[in-house]
């Protein structure tokens, strides 16, 4: 018992003392890494995942163009899901002074299954749930229909009071073609309405609830009929697809600083390893036997896994704290409970990277001869603990085996190691060859000698001032791109349904409110009916229940110039009845330049040669089309017109004297929710900041271990340089220059590589298109020279002591 | 009579160097009995650590047989020899070897630890009583790096007799010291060994310190010859 006390008091001063306290700084760095992250990631992951419910007001939807079946109904009951049923189409409002195009959304009173629906009333109480006889409009309603609370508004046939103002609701819109101002009914006042008649364009949905296996389980059992299909948060938002990215990263990021603690951890027990191995010597020459040294050894191990444990965990979780405040606005204020798993996970992780990179190298050390107290002896290893590498070669193929970006990573590291290295060796030598100063050809002819060293040195620096880098630039040009996206001056107000007649006098009073807008652009609904002469019912698409396009009216246009914001990525913007298509669409429908396409808008057909594909982002709120014609396949075609435009919040007063002017022309206004997407993206740009920082800091953390090591390694060398009279000078400028040879060229190839790496990872990881970084060139080298002067300047000192 | 401690016949150690056989030992025996002090003197590169380290078991013989204490060590394996050693053999070294994370006091407890000794308060009692002899009195928690090369050779030999071994095997143990603190360690070695009445085996190049010992081996091109 007191045995073991003293080697635990042992152990902790061998920690201290004996160099491995980095082995526990990173083992240390790694837990509280993954606890971050992985707990942050959860949290995240579970609010996007309320969010997008709530998005879609319940877990499941069921959407139909015929009624909701009932025995739907039942089954969805019997299976224990509760259901709730809405009846949505369009109608024109009518109040005493004017009229206007509107969504009327007749719902139970158990609406919304998730998310709030919010209504208030004159006396500004809200309440929660539709009930019979109500009638609710959209904030914009009241200025166009110029009415009050009380006022009584016909719609359809029905005549309802106004009960109040919609202050919230789910299932809200982003497309600017479908959203209309909303009203929300009762369902027992549809009928009243009269809206419901044969040939009437109703469309249906049934929200269900229930257990996440329940829930599957219905839906596996129901088969769709035409008309019919399903929503679920997966597929809903755009925000998802965003934080899917941020998601992405988050991983990308996690396994980084992961490889960079693990390499940290392998290089200082090695160094661990190399110098202790004498003691170890002395030990067996004084009798200890394996079992003895093997405890000795676990202790230390022991110590080390259980403090990095406490430790990590608790800086995990003050981390995560830090990572939240940004978010604190789209985080709601009770945070989802994360229970015990990033702890199991950062303590599996640990174990995965730990016990391989600390058992192989001291099992080593228990090889080490008692003789060589006595007589420097070679020593022939066992490799009997190398299966322990089997250990994250296994964790890595169960979790990441999907995930084709950490695959990307880890591959294009290994080759790029390889390869590069040699390059940079290969520069190395080159400059050799040219005459230099002293200092520079000494510290060149060193890295000559010491290939095998120098290639491990540059391999390894290159490697980690690469993993800095490529955390900072996917970071910057994931939020470059969505900064894009909602660029601050980017419309925000949408008018559409201009007529012909008004579209002139339109744009006429935009200018005169000084508010700046787009091009008008003619809005023509019609339908894709031929493909090369085939029917669209006929092709292997239609059959796809992804591709709904040929299913559905499309909204088309034409345009003597393409917008400059979409890129033409294949043929050429000319010829006569052309179409340019969007080139995803152009994908799923197979279409390649010069296919011929048949249309229909309003029962005439029309055919066009499709001449140019082109490149969409959708996520911006620019006007975009999938299909763009030539004027003269389409400019004859009944149309209407749309143009986008910028109102600051200030310009309200504009905005809605322009809707009194033009009470036909629909007006949607994005302003609050460009704000709210602004806002968050604001926020995760934040956490991912602070991720980005996390991971250099771990990165650097790395190269500054390595450099310290590779020179301490080296006392013996420079002291015979010093026994052999070399001067304090000529050695502190050799080492200078070796090591500056090597950061520079370090720093060079680091750049070259994360180039590579990066452009892989937009193409393939992220869909965006890759960009080069020429700064990184400067960057990466002036920072490698920083980082070894900052490590080296107190080690060389050190070294250069005068000699005892 | 006195009773034979170390029994060497006909050894001979060769090893592989570049594919060719390299002899080192060439067919040594001797005898050493209980109590007595020897010491092994030759030039650089005649076997005198090789013989030494085959003597402690802390290497094999390539042929022939060392009994030490009745025991033939060439036929023990590795852990046997091992616990030998930590039963019946002490060392100094050349270069002092302690454990750079361990105190003054706890380098010199290790071995009782390694032999098996728990109860940590007579082992402490013991270990003080060694560094007082060594004159190291109050230096007990001060670390390897707060010493000199003189204490802590001092240290290394309180180490040695904390065990109360039957053998000693010292290697060079003045060889990185000057002259003065040469001669203070030599004392203190001989004046310990007499009162424990070890047996000490001792490799040097100093004639001096070989004058010292009762007897003295030379080793000549893997040879041993007693010398007169």
């Amino acid at each position: 018992m007191k045995t073991n006390k003293m080697i635990i008091s042992w152990s902790w001063r061998e920690i201290w003392s004996g160099q491995l306290w980095p082995v526990m700084v990173a083992l240390t760095l790694i837990i509280a890494c993954v606890v971050a992250l992985s707990t942050l990631a959860l949290r995240v992951e579970k609010v996007m995942t309320n969010q997008g419910r709530d998005l879609l007001a319940a877990d499941l939807v069921f959407r139909s163009t015929n009624p909701v079946p009932e025995e739907l109904v039942d089954k969805a009951q019997a299976a224990g899901l509760s259901t709730s049923s809405q009846s949505r189409f369009q109608t024109m409002a009518f109040s005493d002074q004017n009229l206007q195009l509107v969504t009327v959304k007749s719902v139970e009173t158990s609406y919304p299954l998730r998310g709030s629906l919010t209504l208030r009333d004159a006396q500004q109480s809200a309440q929660k749930q539709v009930k019979p006889g109500e009638l609710w409009l959209s904030p914009r309603l009241f200025s166009i229909l110029e009415s009050k609370v009380g006022d009584t508004i016909a719609i359809g046939d029905a005549e309802l009071a106004i009960s109040g103002t919609i202050e919230e609701e789910p299932e809200l819109a982003y497309n600017p073609f479908n959203s209309i101002p909303n009203v929300f009914i009762h369902s027992t006042d549809l009928d009243k309405t009269g809206a419901i008649q044969i040939g009437s364009r109703v469309r249906y949905r049934l929200f269900i609830n229930g257990e996440p296996t329940a829930l599957a389980a219905f839906q596996d059992r129901y088969e769709l009929q035409p008309g019919e299909s399903w929503g679920d948060q997966n597929r809903e938002s755009r925000a998802v697809r965003l934080m899917d990215k941020a998601k992405q990263y988050l991983s990308l990021t996690i396994l980084m600083v992961i490889l960079m603690a693990a390499v940290t951890l392998i290089l200082t027990c090695l160094h661990y390893v190399r110098n202790r191995s004498e003691t170890v010597s002395m030990l067996k020459s004084m009798g200890s036997s394996r079992a003895w040294l093997r405890t000795w050894l676990t202790t230390q191990v022991l110590i080390m896994f259980i403090s990095a444990f406490v430790i990590g965990s608790s800086l995990g979780l003050l981390l995560e704290y830090l990572l939240r405040v940004p978010l604190a606005d789209i985080l709601p204020q009770q945070l989802p409970s994360i229970g015990v798993q990033p702890f199991l996970f950062a303590l599996g992780v640990a174990l995965c990277i730990g016990l391989p990179a600390l058992l192989i190298p001291l099992t080593r050390l228990l090889d080490a001869p008692a003789i060589n107290v006595i007589q420097k002896q070679a020593v022939t290893y066992s490799k009997t603990s190398w299966w322990l590498l089997l250990l994250p070669f296994t964790a890595l193929v169960v979790f990441y085996g999907g995930n084709k970006l950490v695959w990307m990573v880890l591959i294009g590291l290994l080759v790029l190691f390889v390869v590069l290295a040699g390059l940079s060796y290969g520069f190395l030598q080159l400059l050799g060859k040219i005459k230099w100063g002293a200092a520079l050809s000494l510290a060149l002819s060193r890295i000559s000698r010491a290939p095998k060293n120098s290639m491990m040195q540059l391999a390894a620096l290159s490697g980690s001032l690469m993993l800095v880098a490529l955390i900072w630039l996917v970071k910057s040009d994931l939020l470059g791109d969505w900064q894009q996206t909602l660029a601050p001056d980017a419309p925000n107000v949408f008018s559409i349904n201009i007529s012909p007649e008004q579209q002139q006098g339109y744009l006429q009073a935009l200018d005169q409110a000084g508010l700046p807008h787009s091009d008008a652009f003619a809005i023509i609904r019609g339908r894709i009916t031929k493909i090369r002469g085939q029917d669209s019912a006929e092709l292997p698409a239609y059959q796809d229940p992804e591709v709904r396009i040929l299913k559905r009216e499309v909204n088309f246009t034409w345009m003597e110039q393409l917008p400059d914001y979409n890129e033409v990525i294949a043929g050429d913007w000319t010829g006569k009845k052309t179409v340019s298509v969007e080139q995803e669409v152009a994908q799923e429908l197979g279409l390649q330049i010069g296919d011929t396409m048949t249309f229909e808008v309003n029962s005439q057909p029309f055919t066009a040669t499709v001449n140019s594909l082109r490149a969409v982002e959708w996520q911006s709120l620019k006007p975009n089309f999938v299909f763009i014609f030539s004027k003269d396949a389409v400019a004859d075609l009944p149309s209407t017109w749309m143009v986008s435009f910028r109102a600051e919040e200030d310009q309200t007063p504009l905005v809605n004297e322009l809707a009194r002017a033009y009470p036909t022309v629909t007006l949607l206004d994005l302003r609050t929710m460009a704000t709210k997407v602004q806002s968050l993206l604001r926020q995760i740009s934040w956490s991912l900041t602070g991720l980005a920082a996390l991971g250099v800091v771990a990165g650097i953390l790395l190269i500054f271990t390595l450099l310290r090591l590779s020179l301490s390694e080296r006392k013996r060398e420079i002291t015979l340089y010093r026994t052999l009279g070399a001067s304090k000078k000529r050695i502190s400028h050799t080492l200078w220059a070796e090591y500056g040879l090597l950061a520079l060229s370090g720093g060079f190839v680091a750049a070259i590589a994360a180039e590579i790496i990066l452009s892989a990872l937009m193409i393939w990881g992220f869909e965006l298109s890759p960009q080069w970084h020429p700064s990184m060139f400067v960057v990466l080298p002036v920072l490698a020279i920083i980082v070894v002067f900052i490590s080296l300047r107190s080690v060389i000192k050190g070294l250069l002591k005068p000699l005892r | 009579m006195s009773q034979s401690i170390i029994n060497v016949e006909n050894i001979t150690k060769s090893v592989i160097s570049n594919d060719n056989e390299l002899s080192i030992l060439k067919g040594i025996s001797f005898n050493i009995n209980a109590g007595e002090s020897v010491a092994i003197m030759g030039t650089s590169g005649a076997g005198k650590s090789t013989l030494m380290s085959l003597l402690a078991g802390l290497d094999q013989p390539s042929s022939g047989t060392i009994s030490l204490l009745g025991s033939t060590i060439s036929e023990m394996d590795d852990e046997q020899r091992a616990k030998m050693r930590s039963e019946s053999i002490g060392f100094v070294f050349q270069n002092f070897l302690l454990i750079p994370s361990l105190t003054a006091l706890q380098n010199v407890t290790l071995p009782m630890l390694l032999r098996g000794n728990e109860d940590q308060a007579a082992n402490e009692l013991k270990a003080k009583k060694l560094l007082a002899e060594v004159g190291l009195s109050g230096r007990e928690t001060h670390l390897p790096t707060q010493l000199s090369g003189g204490e802590q050779q001092r240290v290394a030999l309180a180490r040695a007799f904390v065990t109360q071994p039957k053998i000693l095997f010292a290697d060079e143990p003045t060889g990185n010291l000057d002259q003065k603190t040469a001669k203070t360690i030599v004392e203190l070695l001989f004046a310990m060994n007499k009162e424990q009445g070890t047996t000490l085996v001792l490799v040097t190049h100093d004639p001096e310190l070989a004058k010292r010992c009762q007897r003295t081996l030379i080793m000549n091109a893997g040879q041993c010859q007693e010398s007169a």
